[in-house]
């Protein structure tokens, strides 16, 4: 299954919705465009992973690449995730100590309102 | 074990043909599903190195994968033919340093694997094995694996000097 993305904006927050396979093929797409929200102005984001459907540590190098970039806007990038599967290699490599991670669209929407 | 062996070209394209071939495969040998998921994964991060690593030096031989039973336990090994490395210690969460974007892979694989190797040869080969019979294991594992006693990977699933040239 091929990345889609999609966003939109929500508020004063940009949701990004991933959908399908991350990993080194596919990962280069989304780091072009989260590299492309932020040059746009678009600071505070949630990555909404409900619908990915694979995710390995090229994945999450971009996500880290992209809380850098917001971060030097004092930005946020928020996660949803759902997936035990996909929350696993988080806790791994002690990124859910980096993200925030929420179960819902709604809860991240709520979370820094 | 009886084995498959599954030679790719060093092209990222065929990194999630690897995970499906292997993860099929591990199912069929009894892998439950959670495993599986944490197999394929594992399997990414190291065809995704060895591809990689080809990549850096315009290696332009295959990548070559071996997988199957293997008293008890489902096991992958990845080989490549690249310059080689040396596997960091493992990384502690609290005190690793975000500033880089790579070099997470390595991690998941110990993370996921029930034991792993990394052998370095004429290039490296990654040597993992998942339990079959997990008995609610979480799969949640440190592992550094158990090296055997030369140290290398079992001779019988993956013959040196096949792809030598």
């Amino acid at each position: 299954m091929e990345l889609s993305l999609n966003h939109y904006t929500q508020g004063t927050r940009t949701v990004l919705e991933v959908g399908g396979e991350v990993d080194v093929y596919t990962a280069p797409k989304l780091r072009e465009q989260l590299v492309e929200l932020v040059s746009d102005g678009h600071h505070d984001i949630i990555v909404d992973m409900t619908k990915v459907e694979f995710l390995d540590s090229t994945g999450l190098g971009v996500l880290v690449g992209g809380l850098k970039r917001v971060r030097s806007h004092d930005g946020s990038l928020a996660l949803v995730c759902d997936q035990e599967r996909i929350l696993k290699i988080f806790r791994i490599t002690g990124l859910t100590k980096v993200f925030p991670i929420h179960d819902s669209l709604s809860e991240a929407l709520q979370d820094g309102e | 074990m009886n084995e498959v062996e599954l030679r790719l070209p060093p092209d990222v394209a065929y990194v999630g043909i690897a995970r499906l071939v292997v993860t099929a495969a591990a199912r069929r040998h009894g892998l439950d599903d959670a495993r599986a998921e944490d197999l394929k994964i594992a399997v990414s991060e190291a065809t995704t190195n060895a591809i990689l690593a080809h990549q850096r030096v315009e290696e332009e031989q295959p990548i070559v994968l071996a997988f199957g039973p293997e008293a008890g336990q489902f096991q992958v090994l990845i080989r490549d033919t690249g310059p080689g490395f040396e596997p960091p210690p493992p990384d502690d969460p609290d005190t690793r340093d975000w500033t880089q974007e790579g070099g997470l892979g390595v991690t998941v694989i110990r993370g996921l694997a029930d034991e792993v190797m990394f052998v370095r040869e004429r290039g490296t080969c990654v040597d993992m094995k998942f339990s079959v019979e997990l008995d609610n294991h979480d799969g949640a594992s440190d592992g550094n694996g158990s090296p055997d006693g030369d140290g290398s990977p079992a001779g019988s699933a993956f013959p040196r000097g096949d792809s030598s040239g």
